[in-house]
């Protein structure tokens, strides 16, 4: 930082100050260097409009896939309503329109004190801002009997890929008659209503398909959001097909047997066609290594910059931090990205500062034409993220409003993916 | 702090805070896009969600003067536009608007 003699600041006027003092804070130096792990839905937004919003900034993303594939959606291509391709979408915009540095490795270390990130290619990288955004992991040992070869039989499919190709094709191979069953995780978990959005669509798929297969969905809580909406769209479209029990019925999910293909209650044991066992989370393991984790596992931060509590100078956005009444969704990290980027572009390059917005808007599908809606606005309220504004679609809404809600669906998905990956 | 220095300062800062103000509005028009184009594409394409940049910054300000009085017709709107002040409106939707001409 070079500090202005009375008499060089006296000459400065205009124009010429105000350029003067939006250059990077690092004067003499190149270019301010923002590193950013983790090319999903968090981080490849917070490149993005960093990239757009401060040309001062050199932005490097580092993610070790060659193409991100949303979860958003991916109930639909589970239900054969959408192609697996449609779910894809590559770096090449980000890098070519918007000159970010892309890197396909993944970050094994990040080193704070140095300000540096190790690549698992052996190579480093240094910053002058670090912002993570590594999604979930799953716990260790939180089912007995639920590890890496269990969930090549009983897949998860909650990282989009390919697990949620392997669970379609056991979906289509399954006899008609079959049990699928879905064991929901306690709270919190990336994207609270895709459980149910997911047995409603493959309910669909089974209406189509295999009219008579029974969808049984063992949760380890003993209520969920919005359930009126869903349990008034699955009697209305599909009556006697799905069967919700809750933990105070089951004593809860305690073990997995893969071998026979079996989920393990408190109560009872019950033997799957098919089993989709999403597990209990946690933030991305690099994270609990970087001591960017608390003991919950998941991430403090500032709720107006998405600095990290633990450590300055690394900011966190997306499933992985601790967002208060912020639920883990794609349109939440979308949103705190955004928050995140401007506040970095401002403490680099002292651009102005304004209140930010944060919100969560959802759209999910009940049935291929029918689908509900819920907004939320947030603010940081004594250190914490609070809902302050909250609306959701109503269960007596016309059948031709949930017909446009799903047409919106489609549109939103169009231009959210744009809005990410560019 | 000689009375020539004082007043280079002071010229400074005048013009500082005025051309910051300008710059600052239509930065914080950006912003709030930002917003926007999480449901709207900026670049006219688009299908199922209204495209808002052709709009015109008086029908957008009157569109979301609209939806923030109101839970009907549209509850995300509605959320989006309580979230915003007068002058939020009024810089968002210049900014919007900027991007159609
Ligand atoms: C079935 C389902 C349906 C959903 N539907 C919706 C929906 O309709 N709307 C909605 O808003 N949300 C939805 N979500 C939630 C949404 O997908 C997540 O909340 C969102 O992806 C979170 O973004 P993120 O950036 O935190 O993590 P991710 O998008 O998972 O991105 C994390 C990225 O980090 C990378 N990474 C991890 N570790 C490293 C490392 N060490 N080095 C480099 N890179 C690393 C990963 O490869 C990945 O690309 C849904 C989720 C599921 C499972």
């Amino acid at each position: 930082m070079k500090f202005w003699t009375r008499r060089e600041f006296g000459r400065l006027t205009g124009a010429a100050l105000l350029t003067a003092l939006n250059q990077p804070k690092a004067r003499g130096q190149a270019k301010a260097r923002v590193v950013v792990i983790g090319g999903g839905i968090g981080g490849a937004t917070v490149a993005r409009y960093l990239a757009v919003s401060a040309t001062a900034i050199e932005v490097t993303l580092v993610e070790p896939r060659q193409s991100y594939t949303t979860c958003f959606f991916s109930n639909l291509y589970l239900a054969g309503l959408r192609p697996f391709k449609s779910l894809s979408h590559g770096y090449e915009a980000l890098a070519k329109q918007y000159g970010i540095t892309v890197i396909h490795e993944s970050a094994e270390a990040i080193h704070p004190a140095a300000k540096t990130v190790a690549l698992n290619n052996g190579s480093k990288l240094s910053y002058d801002r670090l912002v993570v955004a590594p999604g979930i992991a799953f716990r260790d040992r939180a089912l007995r009997g639920y590890d890496e070869a269990a969930m090549e039989i009983m897949p998860h499919a909650w990282n989009a890929g390919p697990q949620t190709s392997l669970l379609r094709q056991q979906l289509e191979s399954m006899e008609d008659g079959g049990l699928f069953v879905i064991v929901v995780p306690p709270n919190p978990f990336r994207c609270p209503p895709a459980p149910y959005e997911r047995a409603s669509l493959i309910a669909s798929y089974f209406q189509r398909s295999k009219p008579k297969a029974k969808i049984l969905i063992l949760d380890s809580k003993d209520s969920f959001n919005a359930q009126d909406l869903f349990q008034d769209a699955w009697n209305r479209h599909y009556p006697g097909m799905i069967e919700w029990l809750p933990a105070q019925f089951t004593g809860g999910v305690t073990a997995i047997d893969a071998k026979t293909r079996s989920v393990i209650t408190e109560g009872a044991t019950f033997k799957a066609a098919v089993a989709n066992v999403i597990p209990a989370q946690m933030a991305g393991r690099l994270v609990q290594q970087a001591g960017l984790a608390n003991q919950s596992g998941w991430c403090p931060v500032d709720p107006v910059t998405f600095e990290s509590a633990l450590q300055p100078g690394v900011h966190l956005v997306g499933d992985a931090i601790i967002g208060g009444d912020m639920p883990k969704s794609a349109f939440c990290a979308n949103s705190q990205a955004k928050a995140c980027a401007f506040a970095i572009a401002a403490d680099l390059t002292g651009s102005a500062r304004f209140p930010a917005h944060l919100f969560n808007t959802c759209y999910t599908y009940l049935a291929p034409d029918d689908a509900f809606s819920n907004a939320i606005s947030f603010k940081p309220v004594d250190g914490k993220l609070k809902s302050v504004i909250s609306f959701v679609s109503k269960v007596e809404e016309s059948s031709e409003v949930r017909r446009q809600a799903a047409r919106a669906a489609e549109g939103w998905y169009d231009a959210f993916t744009h809005d990410v990956f560019g | 702090m000689r009375p020539v220095a004082r007043s280079a300062i002071a010229t400074g800062l005048v013009l500082l805070v005025s051309q910051s103000g300008a710059a600052a509005g239509a930065d914080q028009g950006a912003q709030l896009a930002a917003t926007c184009a999480s449901c709207h594409r900026l670049d006219g394409g688009g299908t199922g969600i209204p495209s808002i940049i052709r709009l015109g910054e008086e029908r957008l300000t009157n569109a979301l003067l609209a939806y923030r009085a109101s839970e009907s017709p549209n509850h995300i709107m509605h959320a989006i536009a309580l979230s915003l002040s007068d002058e939020e409106i009024a810089s968002v939707a210049r900014y919007v608007a900027a991007q159609g001409k």
